[in-house]
This record gives structure tokens, sequence and C-alpha cells, in this order.
């Protein structure tokens, strides 16, 4: 249980996917202009790599190593298609809104990363585990950002006036550039947060020792 | 050698059929749903553009965009008790983001009764605000961009920053979308001209 629950909580912070990691970059800053898109596109990538590596991890003893890679692209194409057919058909908005960026999911290098570096070689419960870590950390980084964006840029937070009428929205966080800051803030916050949780390890570690 | 690459085939090939499978059965869910959709969200904005119409009519020939910056994927008549209101036309253009979508109505008078964003994919805050209801291009008379064409007459200018107010740093928005209402607009009334006279007064 102890180690389940350590796979799944290096995503969130320590081996967290965009602010340590830092792979999966530019759909996270395109789609976080708005919380309701960073929730979606964050949940819809869950899902994705959910399936997606539990599918690898179920069959990595006969996939060859030879062709992994188009094969690991066949699982996560069709997943990633599913959730686009099933967002068109239930959350026609939040589809729209998204674009382009929910089939890009297949190509997204936090997906490719985590099926490779560790579905393909781990348990299908280690990897579900390791998967819904990685998602909720993307997740919990987009809605981060979107939030700040949103009531910033356009002083709104999902869709609901926020802010007082006399608040000038500062159209700066919603465009790329206040993307990219907001982005780097987060990261030195989550730099922060690591050092505290190391810290913590290793004092916790020192008190068992003495 | 030989044998690895049937290997390698056959194992790629397993994967693709199995992915095909579960595509087929989403697909086969869903897409109703979406069909459904697309026709609601249209019959809404037509009923929308001519509130007093009770029926549609889809016009299939005659009908055609001059010019290849704006595309005509739809268009229909409107009319009432077998008296033509109008044509509703579906326009596309490209946009900031992507193809914007349009319903264009022209009345049978020469106007545009009205303009509606279908599709658009833009910067929220910015040329996303052509769909916002609270954004105004004129705030005493509470005038939203796609508001300001209605009424006016097909034979206007239709040039951004002149007859047509820009939103605010949004200039290739308003002009794509400034484009799609002067062309669906000429189109409309031109077929309307040859194909409606004398139904109408």
């Amino acid at each position: 249980m102890k180690r389940m629950w350590k796979i799944f909580v290096k995503g969130l912070v320590v081996e967290n996917p965009l602010l340590m990691l830092m792979i999966g970059l530019c759909s996270a800053v395109a789609v976080t202009s708005s919380v309701s898109n960073g929730i979606g596109m964050g949940l819809a990538m869950t899902f994705v790599i959910v399936f997606a590596e539990l599918v690898i991890s179920l069959f990595r003893k006969i996939i060859p190593s030879d062709a992994r890679i188009p094969i690991f692209i066949i699982v996560i194409a069709a997943f990633t298609t599913m959730v686009d057919l099933s967002m068109q058909a239930y959350f026609p908005a939040l589809s729209k809104s998204m674009g382009v960026f929910i089939p890009l999911i297949v190509v997204n290098c936090i997906i490719m990363g985590r099926v490779e570096a560790f579905a393909s070689k781990e348990k299908p419960l280690d990897a579900v585990v390791d998967a819904l870590g990685m998602g909720l950390g993307y997740t919990w980084v987009l809605t981060g950002i979107a939030a700040f964006r949103e009531l910033l840029g356009n002083g709104s937070l999902l869709g609901a006036r926020v802010m007082p009428e006399s608040f000038q929205a500062i159209l700066f966080f919603t465009l790329p550039p206040g993307g990219f800051m907001v982005f780097a803030l987060f990261i030195s916050f989550n730099l922060w947060l690591k050092k505290k949780a190391v810290a913590r390890a290793g004092a916790a570690a020192a008190k068992e020792a003495a | 050698m030989k044998k690895d690459i049937m290997r390698l085939g056959l194992a790629l090939a397993l994967f693709a059929a199995g992915a095909c499978v579960a595509l087929a059965l989403v697909y086969t869910v869903t897409e109703p749903t979406i069909a459904g959709l697309e026709r609601e969200q249209l019959e809404a904005s037509l009923k929308d553009l001519f509130p007093g119409a009770d029926g549609f009519e889809p016009i299939t020939s005659g009908l055609d965009s001059g010019t290849p910056a704006v595309t005509f994927s739809g268009s229909w008549k409107a009319s009432k008790a077998g008296e033509t209101l109008g044509v509703a036309v579906k326009g596309a253009a490209s946009s900031y983001g992507g193809d914007a979508v349009m319903l264009v109505g022209v009345s049978s008078e020469g106007r545009i009764v009205g303009a509606r964003v279908m599709t658009l994919v833009d910067t929220p805050g910015l040329g996303a605000n052509a769909t916002n209801p609270s954004y105004f291009v004129d705030k005493a008379s509470k005038t939203t961009f796609t508001g300001q064409f209605s009424g006016k007459a097909v034979g206007d200018a239709f040039e951004v920053k002149k007859d047509v107010v820009a939103i605010s740093a949004s200039t290739i928005t308003s002009k794509a979308l400034t484009s799609i209402v002067k062309e669906a607009g000429g189109a409309g009334s031109a077929w309307l001209a040859a194909n409606a006279a004398g139904g109408t007064r």
C-alpha cells in the first residue's frame, strides 16, 4: 500500500510532468486561458493516460520491443479519438473551445513518456496508479494556471464574473506571454513545495535513525 | 530476419484491429448524438434569425460564394405561408484561431436581418468577444459585434474600422467575420432577386 502511495504521489509534486519533468508543455500553455478548458483538458488527458498505461502494461509481454513505438501510438490514438468523440457528443461547448488540442493528446509527450518509461515495464495496477498520479499532477497545474490567467486576464472564473465592475482586465495574462510568466511562477512554487517535502522526509529519516 | 518482420507486422496488425473495433463501437454510440446536436443548433439559429418563418427549405443551387476567401457550406430559404422572407447562408472564412463559421440572414428587402457565430476558436478576452453577449462595440446602444450587422443594407461597404466597428485588438477576427457577412449578404440578395422575385412585396 505504501509503495502504491509513493508511485501515486510522485506525479503530483516531486516528478510533476509539467513542472519538474517539463514535458507536454505546449498544450498546457495553449489551453489554460480559461478554467473550464484547463479542467477539461486535464481530465481528458488523465482518461487517456490511465487507459493507455493499463492496456500497454497488460500486453507488455507480447509487445515486440522493435515495434513498440507504433503500437503505443495506436493504443494512445484510439483512446484519444474515443475521448474526442464522446466530448463532441456530450460536452459540445467544451469540445468546441478546445479545438485541435484534444486530438493533439495523441502526441502529448507525457503519455508517450510514461508508457515507455513505466507502463511497458511494470504491473498493470502500478501502471494505473502511476497514470492517475501523472494525470492529476497535470490537471492541478493546468487548473491552477488557468484560474490565475482567467481571473486576472478576464476578471472571471469558470465563465462567471467574480471581479468587481471597476476591475480592468489585464489582457496580458490571456495572451501567450502571460501564459509563460504564470507558468514560470508555478515552476518556482513547485520547487518550493518540493524542497519542503524533501526537508520533511529528511527530518523524518533523521528522527528514525536517532 | 524475414520471420522477424512477419512477427512485428502481425503484432502491429493485431493492435490496429483491436483499436479499430473499439473505435467503431464508440463511433456508433456517439454519432447520432453528434449529428443531432448539429442539426438542433442549426435549427435554433435559423429560427432565431427569422422568428416569423414557418418553414426552412435548403437551397441546392445558384447560391455560391464569389470569393475564394469565403466558402458557403449551406443555405436555406425562410418562408411564411408560401411567401419568401429571405435566405440564411452558412459561410466560413479563415480567422485568427482557425475557420470561423457564421450563419447570416438576408431579407428580401436586401438587408442583413442578423448574423450569428456558429464556430469560432479564439482568444478569450480578445477575438472571442465576438460571441460574448456582454461585449459591446457601442456601449450606449448595447450593440454587440455581430449585432451591428442587423439592419445593414447588403450594398454597404462592410469595411472594418469604417462602417463596421472592430473588436479591440482583434482585427483579424473582425475582418474574417465581416467578410463572411458581406459575401453572404451579396450572394443571398442576388439569389433572392433571381429566384424569389414576385413572391415578395
